[in-house]
């Protein structure tokens, strides 16, 4: 883990790395995306994407893990683009991902604020 | 868009590519297809890029070696699988040219190719390693001779009848090419079931869990 990712905030990249392909996955669930929009949308938050070009691998795992599918669509400026939606299996498996996540962020909750209740001595 | 600018992004595809050696040709291009399409796009929504908006957009693009690092890291995971179409390379490419000569090896390599489990230099290892597989040493084992044998009667002058027989044999190799034709013979064999293992083993190796980025 590198110094400056303790300056980003203390979250070690594994970490980000793990949510954000769940993060992309939930853009996916509601609505079809091509990779320019979804990076657009995931760098609206800040720290989210370290790499924007790092989202293409990403959407290729997650199509060839059979989680999303994807489509082509005519674009009115230039090349057509790969559109990407949740599969049913993708739907399922973010579905287990928030469950999880709630617990974990609970858990995790739970060990922070009680850090900071407990004066120093 | 000055020259310079597209001179960059000429410059950070090309390392890209660079970066992305080790994937399979199709995954490669691919990428390097949808991030070009995506710089192109991010450079459209500028009025009039400048050289060091372009250096921002590339940085913000990433370090090409994380974004080839993101899509080998779990290359394993894919269901390697040492499925019906690589148990039928493995088999045809030594053996098949014995079953039915060139056809049968040949038969061999599009299974090769076919397959997704080896990468394009384990395939080029596999097809060349030896050509025609088993069959061409053995064949070349059958091929052993070149020499002619006459054979030779000695009667009596008198009676006819047979004193001697001989045969005397001239020709043929001498004895250090038939070393060497054996030892080529016996390299072939040994090279053919050697690369015939490699690829099994770098079957195998594909299919354990996730290397670690």
């Amino acid at each position: 883990m590198s110094n400056d990712e303790n300056a980003r905030g203390g979250l070690p990249a594994q970490m980000r790395r793990g949510v954000l392909e769940y993060c992309v996955m939930a853009l996916l669930r509601d609505d079809e995306r091509y990779g320019f929009e979804l990076v657009r949308e995931l760098a609206q938050v800040d720290g989210m994407v370290t790499s924007e070009g790092t989202i293409y691998p990403l959407l290729s795992r997650l199509r060839r893990d059979g989680l999303v599918e994807t489509r082509w669509r005519e674009s009115p400026s230039g090349p057509p683009r790969r559109y990407y939606r949740l599969t049913g299996p993708g739907v399922r498996a973010l579905e287990r991902f928030r469950q999880e996540w709630a617990r974990f962020r609970a858990t995790v909750d739970q060990f922070i604020e009680e850090e900071r209740s407990e004066p120093i001595s | 868009m000055n020259p310079s600018a597209d001179e960059l992004v000429q410059q950070y595809l090309r390392g890209l590519e660079r970066e992305l050696r080790g994937l399979p040709r199709s995954r490669r291009s691919e990428l390097l297809e949808e991030v070009r399409e995506h710089i192109a796009a991010a450079l459209a929504e500028m009025k009039s890029p400048s050289a060091a908006d372009v250096r921002t957009l590339l940085e913000r693009m990433g370090d090409p070696a994380e974004i080839a690092a993101e899509a080998g890291s779990r290359i394993a995971h894919r269901p390697a699988r040492a499925g019906l179409v690589e148990v039928g390379a493995l088999v045809l490419l030594p053996l098949g040219g014995l079953l039915l000569p060139v056809v049968g090896w040949f038969a061999g390599v599009i299974l090769l190719w076919a397959s997704s489990a080896w990468s394009s230099r384990d395939k080029l290892i596999g097809t060349f390693l030896v050509p025609g597989g088993l069959a061409l040493p053995v064949f070349a084992l059958f091929m052993v001779g070149g020499e002619t044998c006459a054979g030779v009667e000695v009667r009596d002058g008198r009676t006819g009848a047979l004193v001697q027989a001989n045969e005397q044999c001239s020709g043929g190799p001498s004895t250090s090419v038939e070393v060497l034709y054996f030892g080529g013979i016996i390299a072939a064999v040994v090279l053919t079931l050697g690369s015939a293992m490699y690829l099994a083993l770098k079957l195998r190796r594909s299919s354990s869990t996730a290397q670690p980025v």
